[in-house]
């Protein structure tokens, strides 16, 4: 009996031993990492401002691995800004999902709608993978998921069959959802980043963002070559930024 | 710490105020020489539109080659940003040609036209602010 006593006050304090290793390792590195961040991104003739709230899990045993969700706004404007056929189905040669990435564009359906003011505020929820490369360097990539689009009515000038025509009211798409390559809907930001941790709060981060801005025309319509209507139009932006990150 | 947020804040504000594409037009008189010897199709007298006081006259002419030109004469228009001249169906341009940015407010214009537009169609000339899509002037084109 002394003897299984002694086994469980051994095994029991094993596991107080393990607990709290565990536990000073957490202490160290927290597995959640919460953080706001801001960002500026601008390309020819557009820029972007960003703000978002997002909450990271820090995986694997170093804990180098983060995975998280967020919740960003943007906001994206720009002057005489080409935006193209939108539509999966006329802009690709396939639309099987994924496959989408590789398939060639069908530059023959292709119209361009010249928004002259576009802007648009954006509010979606984010998805972030990153990798810590160091205690100063950390490398990500977040991408929009689904969320909504408000934005300004504007004038436009769509190229189409050889005429040009004036379109009175384009309008920002209101829904977004992110499928596969040119089956996104809406309005959709992504970055590849690189932050540089100044201390345990703050960091700054370099930024390569591409962006996803639809507009859709409300009084007139692209005949596409198949005899189908077409009023989904987008722009593929691709800008340089910066921005700040705060470490709660 | 204050020093790297100074610095991202300032390349910021560089950031978002480059790279933006300005379309101007002279506020100098155009002195563009007419060719004497082509011929007018049709013309009309600019009447100020909701957003301008565009005057002046309108020549669509055509050269001995075929070619053909628009002409503007003791032209004279508000100042306005992205102002355009337009051969239009429609007095508020829907259907159009965009015959470019106008060079001038003021004097003597000529612009190319490219093709053979219809001119019992193509009716107006017109000077449109493209990036607000205002309309400062027209000109109804007759024979």
């Amino acid at each position: 009996m002394p003897l299984f006593q002694n086994a469980v006050k051994q095994i029991f304090l094993l596991i107080l031993i393990t607990f709290s290793a565990v536990l000073k390792a957490q202490q160290k590195i927290p597995v959640q990492h919460r953080y706001a961040d801001f960002s500026a991104t601008s390309g020819t003739s557009q820029q972007s401002l960003a703000a978002s709230y997002n909450f990271n899990w820090r995986l694997g045993k170093s804990k180098k691995f983060e995975l998280g969700l967020g919740i960003r706004n943007t906001a994206y404007f720009g002057l005489k800004k080409e935006f193209w056929t939108a539509p999966a189905r006329l802009a690709r040669t396939s639309t099987t999902p994924f496959l989408i990435f590789f398939a060639m564009q069908k530059i023959e359906n292709w119209d361009t709608l010249t928004i002259q003011r576009p802007f648009t505020n954006s509010l979606n929820i984010s998805l972030n993978f990153g990798y810590n490369i160091s205690k100063k360097l950390y490398a990500g990539f977040n991408i929009d998921a689904i969320g909504f689009t408000i934005g300004r009515t504007t004038s436009g000038i769509l190229q189409s069959n050889g005429s040009t025509r004036t379109e009175s009211a384009a309008k920002p798409a209101a829904f977004n959802l992110l499928l596969t390559g040119d089956h996104d809907l809406g309005s959709l930001n992504s970055e590849f980043h690189l932050n540089y941790n100044l201390n345990n709060h703050w960091s700054i981060k370099g930024i390569y963002q591409f962006l996803f801005v639809e507009y859709r025309t409300t009084t007139i319509l692209q005949t596409a070559p198949d005899g189908t209507m077409n009023e989904r139009f987008r722009n593929k932006a691709n800008n340089g930024g910066l921005g700040v990150v705060y470490h709660f | 710490m204050n020093k790297y947020l100074i610095t991202v804040i300032v390349s910021l504000v560089f950031f978002l105020t480059a790279c933006k594409k300005e379309t101007t037009t002279s506020a100098a008189p155009a002195t563009d020489i007419v060719d004497q010897t082509s011929t007018v199709v049709v013309m009309g007298n600019f009447i100020a539109g909701p957003f301008g006081s565009a005057s002046g006259v309108s020549e669509v002419r055509r050269a001995s080659n075929g070619s053909l030109t628009l002409v503007l004469k003791n032209f004279t228009v508000n100042s306005g940003p992205d102002l355009h001249v337009y051969l239009s169906k429609e007095v508020q341009p829907v259907n159009f040609i965009d015959l470019g940015l106008l060079r001038s407010v003021s004097g003597t214009q000529v612009y190319n036209i490219n093709g053979n537009p219809d001119f019992t169609q193509y009716r107006y000339a017109l000077i449109h602010c493209q990036r607000f899509n205002h309309l400062f002037g027209s000109a109804e084109l007759k024979k």
